[in-house]
C-alpha cells in the first residue's frame, strides 16, 4: 500500500499546485442540496415494518434508580419492547469508558436515558413513556466544577478507577476528576516575582449547544444473527461502529454504519451520543428497523453540549513586553460522563500558553464530573472557551504595560522553532502575518466616530491556535476506482457535514491523478461496510489526514496506469504523465485516453493476450510521530501533529441605551497551509465568525439545579439573518504544512475560536469595561455600564 | 424539564359550519374544546404538553367574511379574525391610517409565521410579550365576539386578565376587531427590544401614541403601553399634557413608565434590566412620536 | 382520533390523502407523500427548515394541520426546478457557495422565492427580514443574502419574474 511522503511539493508537482487544487470549483453536493434531492438520515425510507423509539429520561440531576416497572407500558397496544440498562450492562466511551447505553444503577443528569420504548408509531412510544414507573432515590448533585473537586464532594463515579481509559488520559480515582492534565515548564514563581506587570483574572464560560439545524436521528436494525445496521446523522461512522460493537460485545465487522449527509454537526454528531440507544432497542425487536429521532428540546440537553469552563489566569511580562510567565487553572464542567470531554481538558492543557512563546508555564487543567449535561466535542474543542479568557488577559497585560495589543501579540506569538509549552518545537507558521492582515483589514489604530450620539465604537483583536485533538494514531484511508470512460469514484470514510470535504477530496484526487475535476465522483453515503476506514470527521483533520490518504490512493492508481502504459509503449513510467485525462509521453510524444485501458487493460501486439486489469488505487495515512507527554510535567517530544494559527479583528458599536453590541465588521485571517478550495475556506471563516458572534452575544444554556431552562429556539437564541455583519473579510495565509497534502492543514474549527475574546476586547475598547465571561448580552453590557457609572 | 413531544397529542379536528355551531360546541365542551385560528401558538403549546385536557380543536377561521380588512372614514378600521399579520402589515388602509399597527404586526416573529399568525389570535393568546397588544389597546380596539348568546362588543380595555387569560368565556369566538378613527394627527411608534435584532420575543416592548389636543397645556396628549413587564400590558395614559414639552419632560414621562411597571426575572431578562429598558425605550419611543408630531408626518 | 380524507394539490399534482386530525402538513409531506426535501428542524415554527408554499404564501409546515389543507395548493422545494432548469435563486445559491450542510436550504429557498415573488427588487434589509425565520448554522448568512440579491437581478434581467 502506498503511503504519503512527508514533504511538499509532491514529486510530480511543479512549483504551483496542479489544477484544480487552489481553485474555487463548485461544490459537488450543491445541486442535490438545492433541489431537495440530497438525502439526510430522517429522509431514508424503511417501510411499514419500521418501529419508532422514544426515551424515558431522568428528571433528576442525580438519583439512584431503585426500580423500573414497565408492565403498564408493555400492555399498551402497539408497544413492542421496553429496554432498560439491564439489557446493556457494558460500558461505552471514546477515551474513557464511563457510561452505559442506558443507566443501570444511577442517573447522573436531567435527561439521562433510563429506558427506551419501541412501538408502531412515535405517538404510542411517547405515550408509553408515561406508563413506565421509575422509583428514584434522589442524591445530592454536584453542580459546579470547583465544588466537584473538593475532597468532600459527592462522588459521581465511585468506580472511576476501574474504567478502561486511553493511555494519555489521567483519571484520579476516588475523586470527581476523570482527567487531570498538567504543564510544568520553567520556573513560574520566579518569573512572576520578577515581572514588570502581572494580571490575574477569572472567567466562567457557560455551556452552549451546537445547534445543528438537523436534530439527531438514528435508525437501527438487528438481524436474527445479531448483526447490526445503523443509519444515522453521523460525523463518526467508524467510531460508532467500534464503540457500539465493543459495548455490545459483538464484532466490529458485524456492525455496519450507513451515514448519509449530515445536516450540521459541529461536533455533536461525533463519537456516540444517542445512536447506541437505537441499537440497544433494536436488539430486542430483531428484524425490524427502529427509528429514534430527538426533538429539538432533547437536542439541547440530552446530546453533547459544549462544556462550561471556570478558568483562572495569571500572566506576566517584562518591561519590554515579552511574556514571561503564565499560571493557569482550568476547571472543565465535564458533565455526567466525560468519555469524550476528557480530551478537551488535555487539548486545553497542551495549548494553554495560547499561540505565544512563554518560557514559564504552569497549568492544571481539571476535567470534573458534575450532574450537568454531557460535555462533548464542539467546534474548537475547548479552545474557544479557554482562549476566551486567555486572550482577554493578553489584552489587559498589553494595556497594563502601555503596549498596543496587536503589537504585543505580534511580539510574543509563536514562530518556527519556538519551544512550546510541551517542549515541542513549533513548525513554520503564519500567525504574525494573520495578525497584521486582520488588524489592517479593520483599520486597526484608527477610531471612527460612532453612527449615533448614543453609541460607542471599539475595535478588538484576538489571536488563536489549535491543534487537531485526537488519538495520536487516528488514521485515514481511501480508494479510487476507475470506470470504463476514465472517470472515477473515490471511496472515503470522512463525512460531508457541510464543510465541503467531498469537493476538496475530489479536487485533490483530480490533481494528483491528472484528470478533470468533474470526472471524480464520491462513493456516498459513507458506509462502513464499503467505505474505507476513517477515524472521525472532527478536529479539522480531514483535509490534512484524509487528504493524505486520498493523494496516496490516487498516486497508487496513477502508478498502476503509468506502469501499464509504459509496458505497452515500451517506455519507462518516469517519462509518462497523465494530463487532463490523457496519458502522455514526454519522450515519444505519444498520447492515449484513459478510456478503456483503466478497466480492460491493453492488448499485447499481435493479439498475443493482454496486460493490466481494472485499476484500483488505495492509500492510507496515519501520523506515527506523536509522542506521549509526562503526566506530571506535560513535557514530551511532539504533543500534536501541528497547529493551525490565525487571528480575528472585530469592530463593534455599543448602544448606550440598551447595551446591545452590534458587530460592524470582522476580519478573519488564518494560516491553513494551502487553500485547496479558497472560496470554501472563506465560507468556513464566515460561518465560523458568525457562529462565534452568536456564542459571544447570545448563547448560553441556562442551567438551574441541573435543569436547562431554555431548551428551545424560543429561549436559546442563535444568530439570525438580521444579526450577521455585512462586512466580513476572510484572509487566506499559506505557510505550507510539511506533512499535509499540497501543504494543507485544517481550518474548519478555527474561525470561531478567537471571536469571543475579540469582541470582549472591542467592548473594552469602546467602553473601558471588561465584559468578562460571555455571552455579552445587551443586558450584561448594560448592567455593567450602570455598575461602572457609565450610564444611569 | 420541558416535556415537549415529537408531535401533537391526540385531538379531533372540528370545523363547524357556522358561528352558532362553533359557539355551541365550544360552550358544551368548555374544558376539552379549544378554538384556534392560525394555530401558531396553539400547536406549540399543545406539543409542549400544555392543555392536556384538550380533545377537540375547533377551527374557527374559515367562517364567512372573516378574512377582510375594511376601512370606513366614519367608523374606522375593522380587521377580521382570519386576517394574518402579513396582511395587516401590507394593507394600504392600515398603513395610511394606523401605521403603528402595521409596524407592531411587522415585529411579530418571522414572515412565514406571520402568514399564519393573526391579529385576533395574538390578542386572544394574551401573551404579556405580544407585540400588537399595545397598539390595539392604544387605538381603543373593540372586539366583536360571538358567544352562545349571539354577538356582543368587547372593548380591549379590561380584556386582558393575565398571561393567557382574557375576558372570553367558553363558547366565545372573537370574529373581528374594530378600531375607531384615531384622533387626527396621531403619531405612533413601537420600540421593541429582543435578544436578536429581529424575530425574538420582546424583553421589553414599548408602544407610544401621541396626538394634538387643544385642551391640554402642552397642546398634546401621549399614551404608552408596555409589553413584557407585567402579567398584562401596562398602560399609561394622558402623559405630557403639561407645558412645555421639553426633553426633560419626555425624560420624566419615561421615568414614570419605569415606576409604573413591575417586571419579573425570567430567562429572557432580569427585572432590573427591564426597568431600565422601559425607561430608555419609552424615552426613545416618546421622542420618535414627538418628532413625528412636530414634523407633521406619521412615523413608523 | 378522527381521520379525514383530504384533497390537496401538491407541486401541481392532486393528491387524495387520509390524515389523522393531529398530523401536520410537514408530516404529511414527508411521511405520507415521501416528499423529504422539506425538513423538520424544531417542530415549533422557529427554525424555518420546513417552510413551504401554502396557497402561494410561505408557512412553517410544522405549524399547519394537514386537514386544514383540504382544497389547498402546496408547493415544496421539489417544485422549484422546472424541467431540469433550476430556479434563479437555486442557481444563485450554488454560485455563491451559500449552501453548506444543506439542511436549512430548502426552507431558505422557499422564503427567498416568496420574497422575490412579492418584491422583485428587495433591499438587503428586506432580504434579511424575509429570511429571519430561516435559521442557518453553517454559512453565516451573508452568502445567502448575496445569492438572493443576485437572483433578483437575474430575475429582473430575464423578466421571468419568478416561478408562478
Amino acid at each position: 500500500m502506498d503511503t504519503v511522503e512527508t514533504t511538499t511539493p509532491r514529486p510530480h508537482q511543479e512549483s504551483a499546485a496542479p489544477r484544480p487544487v487552489g481553485e474555487s470549483v463548485t461544490r459537488l453536493d450543491a445541486h442535490e442540496k438545492v433541489t431537495g434531492e440530497a438525502l439526510f438520515a430522517d429522509d431514508l425510507q424503511f417501510g411499514p415494518n419500521m418501529l419508532y423509539a422514544r426515551i424515558k429520561r431522568s428528571p433528576h440531576p442525580h438519583a439512584r434508580i431503585l426500580k423500573i416497572d414497565a408492565s403498564r407500558a408493555l400492555a399498551l397496544p402497539g408497544v413492542k419492547t421496553v429496554v432498560t440498562g439491564q439489557s446493556t450492562p457494558g460500558f461505552i466511551g471514546l477515551y474513557l469508558k464511563d457510561r452505559h447505553i442506558f443507566c443501570t444503577d444511577r442517573a447522573r443528569f436531567v435527561g439521562d436515558p433510563v429506558a427506551g420504548v419501541a412501538a408502531t408509531t412515535e405517538e404510542i412510544a411517547e405515550k408509553a413513556l408515561d406508563l413506565i414507573d421509575v422509583e428514584y432515590e434522589v442524591l445530592p448533585p454536584v453542580l459546579d466544577p470547583e465544588e466537584g473537586v473538593r475532597p468532600d464532594a459527592e462522588l459521581l463515579h465511585p468506580e472511576l478507577g476501574s474504567y478502561e481509559v486511553a493511555n494519555f488520559i489521567f483519571p484520579q480515582p476516588g475523586t470527581n476528576i476523570p482527567n487531570l492534565f498538567k504543564i510544568r515548564k520553567g520556573d513560574v514563581d520566579k518569573a512572576l516575582s520578577e515581572a514588570a506587570a502581572v494580571v490575574h483574572h477569572s472567567f466562567r464560560v457557560p455551556h452552549v449547544q451546537h445547534v445543528p439545524i438537523e436534530p439527531h436521528v438514528a435508525i437501527a436494525k438487528v438481524d436474527e444473527r445479531g448483526r447490526v445496521t445503523l443509519w444515522g446523522s453521523s460525523q463518526s461512522p467508524f467510531a460508532q461502529r467500534n464503540l457500539i460493537a465493543s459495548a455490545l460485545g459483538i464484532s466490529q465487522a458485524d456492525l455496519e454504519v450507513v451515514a448519509p449527509y449530515v445536516g450540521g454537526g459541529f461536533g455533536c454528531k461525533a463519537g456516540v451520543s444517542m445512536e447506541a440507544l437505537a441499537v440497544a432497542i433494536a436488539m430486542q425487536v430483531r428484524g425490524r428497523p427502529v427509528k429514534l429521532r430527538l426533538t429539538r428540546e432533547e437536542e439541547f440537553y440530552t446530546t453533547f453540549v459544549r462544556q462550561g469552563l471556570v478558568a483562572h489566569f495569571t500572566m506576566a511580562c517584562d518591561a519590554e513586553g515579552n511574556l514571561t510567565a503564565m499560571d493557569n487553572k482550568f476547571f472543565w464542567d465535564g458533565g455526567a460522563y466525560a468519555e469524550y470531554g476528557v480530551n478537551m481538558t488535555r487539548g486545553a492543557g497542551y495549548s494553554s500558553s495560547g499561540p505565544y512563546d512563554v518560557p514559564n508555564v504552569r497549568t492544571d487543567s481539571y476535567c470534573v464530573y458534575t450532574n450537568h449535561p454531557v460535555g462533548g466535542p464542539m467546534r474548537g474543542f475547548g479552545q474557544p472557551e479557554m482562549q476566551c479568557g486567555l486572550e482577554q488577559c493578553i489584552n489587559r497585560l498589553a494595556l497594563e504595560i502601555g503596549m498596543d495589543p496587536m503589537e504585543f501579540r505580534r511580539r510574543n506569538c509563536v514562530k518556527e522553532g519556538s519551544n512550546l509549552v510541551t517542549g515541542m518545537k513549533m513548525h513554520a507558521t503564519g500567525i504574525g502575518e494573520c495578525l497584521e492582515k486582520a488588524a489592517e483589514a479593520i483599520g486597526w489604530g484608527h477610531k471612527d466616530p460612532p453612527s449615533a450620539p448614543h453609541k460607542r465604537r471599539g475595535k478588538g483583536i484576538a489571536a488563536m491556535w489549535k491543534a487537531p485533538a485526537m488519538s495520536p494514531n487516528a488514521g485515514s484511508s481511501a480508494w479510487i476506482e476507475m470506470s470504463e470512460d476514465g472517470k472515477c469514484t473515490l471511496g472515503l470514510g470522512g463525512q460531508e457535514i457541510g464543510q465541503g470535504t467531498f469537493t476538496v477530496m475530489a479536487q485533490m484526487a483530480a490533481a494528483a491523478l491528472g484528470i478533470p475535476y468533474d470526472w471524480v465522483r464520491i462513493a456516498s453515503p459513507v458506509d462502513t461496510k464499503y467505505s474505507p476506514y476513517e477515524w472521525q470527521t472532527v478536529a479539522s483533520r480531514l483535509t490534512w489526514s484524509m487528504g493524505n490518504a486520498v493523494v496516496a490512493a490516487t498516486k497508487d492508481a496513477r502508478r498502476q496506469i503509468l506502469e501499464l502504459v509504459a509496458r505497452s509503449w515500451e517506455e519507462t513510467p518516469e517519462d509518462l504523465d497523465i494530463v487532463n485525462g490523457n496519458v502522455i509521453s514526454a519522450k515519444s510524444g505519444r498520447s492515449s485516453s484513459l478510456k478503456g485501458l483503466v478497466v480492460y487493460g491493453l492488448a499485447r501486439p499481435g493479439d498475443q493476450g493482454w496486460i493490466g486489469g481494472p485499476i484500483l488505487g488505495r492509500g492510507s495515512f496515519m501520523p506515527t510521530y506523536v509522542t506521549g507527554l509526562d503526566p506530571e510535567t506535560g513535557q514530551g517530544e511532539r504533543a500534536v501533529v501541528h497547529y493551525t494559527t490565525g487571528a480575528q479583528a472585530i469592530e463593534i458599536e455599543v448602544d448606550l441605551e440598551t447595551g446591545r453590541v452590534e458587530v460592524l465588521r470582522g476580519a478573519s485571517a488564518f494560516d491553513m497551509g494551502k487553500a485547496i478550495n479558497p472560496d470554501l475556506v472563506r465560507v468556513q471563516m464566515e460561518g465560523g465568525l458568525v457562529q462565534g458572534i452568536s456564542t459571544a452575544l447570545f448563547e448560553s444554556l441556562q442551567l438551574q439545579d441541573g435543569v436547562v431552562r431554555n431548551p428551545s429556539f424560543v429561549d436559546y437564541r442563535i444568530a439570525t439573518s438580521a444579526d450577521a455583519p455585512r462586512d466580513m473579510q476572510s484572509i487566506i495565509v499559506e505557510v505550507p504544512q510539511d506533512d499535509g497534502p499540497f501543504g494543507a492543514r485544517g481550518v474548519g474549527e478555527h474561525s470561531m475560536v478567537p471571536t469571543m475574546p475579540a469582541i470582549a476586547n472591542a467592548i473594552h475598547d469602546a467602553l473601558g469595561i471588561h465584559p468578562g465571561a460571555p455571552p455579552f448580552t445587551a443586558e450584561k453590557v448594560y448592567l455593567a455600564m450602570v455598575d461602572a457609572g457609565l450610564v444611569k | 424539564m420541558r416535556e415537549a413531544h415529537p408531535g401533537l397529542p391526540d385531538f379531533d379536528y372540528v370545523r363547524p359550519a357556522s358561528l352558532e355551531e362553533a359557539s355551541r360546541f365550544l360552550a358544551e365542551n368548555p374544558q376539552s374544546a379549544r378554538p384556534f385560528m392560525g394555530g401558531t401558538d396553539t400547536f406549540v403549546r399543545l406539543r409542549d404538553g400544555f392543555w392536556k385536557e384538550t380533545r377537540y380543536l375547533v377551527d374557527v377561521k374559515n367562517l364567512d367574511g372573516r378574512a377582510e380588512i375594511t376601512f370606513d372614514p366614519r367608523n374606522g378600521l375593522t380587521v377580521g379574525a382570519a386576517v394574518n399579520m402579513n396582511q395587516v402589515v401590507a394593507d394600504p388602509q392600515v398603513r395610511a391610517h394606523y401605521p403603528l399597527l402595521a409596524q407592531a404586526a411587522h415585529r411579530v416573529a418571522s414572515y412565514q409565521l406571520r402568514t399564519r399568525a393573526t391579529l385576533i389570535g395574538n390578542l386572544c393568546n394574551a401573551s404579556p410579550a405580544g407585540d400588537t397588544l399595545g397598539a390595539c389597546l392604544l387605538f381603543g380596539g373593540i372586539l366583536r365576539v360571538h358567544g352562545v348568546e349571539g354577538f356582543r362588543d368587547q372593548p380591549l380595555a379590561g380584556f386582558f386578565q393575565g398571561p393567557g387569560r382574557t375576558a372570553l368565556q367558553p363558547g366565545d369566538i372573537a370574529t373581528s376587531i374594530r378600531f375607531p378613527l384615531p384622533v387626527p394627527g396621531s403619531v405612533g411608534h413601537y420600540e421593541k427590544l429582543g435578544r436578536n435584532v429581529l424575530s425574538d420575543l420582546a424583553i421589553v416592548g414599548v408602544t407610544a401614541l401621541g396626538h394634538p389636543d387643544s385642551s391640554t397645556a402642552s397642546g398634546h396628549r401621549f399614551h404608552l403601553a408596555l409589553a413584557s413587564v407585567g402579567p398584562v400590558p401596562v398602560i399609561l395614559r394622558d402623559l405630557l399634557t403639561q407645558a412645555p414639552l421639553t426633553p426633560e419632560a419626555l425624560d420624566e414621562a419615561a421615568g414614570r413608565a419605569m415606576e409604573a411597571c413591575h417586571p419579573i426575572d425570567d430567562v429572557r431578562g432580569s427585572a432590573r434590566y427591564r426597568k431600565f429598558m422601559v425607561r430608555n425605550l419609552s424615552r426613545r419611543a416618546l421622542n420618535r412620536v414627538w418628532e413625528g408630531l412636530q414634523s407633521g408626518h406619521c412615523c413608523e | 382520533m378522527a381521520h379525514h380524507r383530504i384533497s390537496v394539490t401538491v407541486n401541481g399534482s392532486v393528491e387524495s390523502v387520509d390524515v389523522p386530525s393531529n398530523m401536520t402538513l410537514l408530516t404529511m409531506l414527508r411521511e405520507k407523500l415521501g416528499l423529504t426535501g422539506t425538513k423538520n428542524g424544531c417542530t415549533a415554527g422557529e427554525c424555518g427548515a420546513c417552510t413551504v408554499f401554502l396557497n402561494d404564501e410561505p408557512v412553517n409546515s410544522c405549524l399547519v394541520l394537514a386537514v386544514e389543507c383540504d382544497g389547498a395548493e402546496v408547493r415544496t422545494v421539489e417544485s422549484l426546478a422546472r424541467k431540469g432548469k433550476l430556479d434563479p435563486v437555486q442557481q444563485s445559491v450554488i454560485d455563491h457557495n451559500a449552501v453548506q450542510c444543506g439542511f436549512c436550504t430548502p426552507g431558505v429557498l422557499i422564503s427567498a422565492r416568496a420574497l422575490l415573488d412579492r418584491n422583485p427588487d428587495p433591499s438587503e434589509e428586506e432580504i434579511r427580514d424575509a429570511l429571519v425565520g430561516n435559521l442557518c448554522r453553517c454559512t453565516g448568512y451573508v452568502r445567502i443574502l448575496d445569492a438572493v440579491k443576485d437572483a433578483a437581478q437575474v430575475g429582473a434581467a430575464s423578466e421571468t419574474g419568478g416561478s408562478r
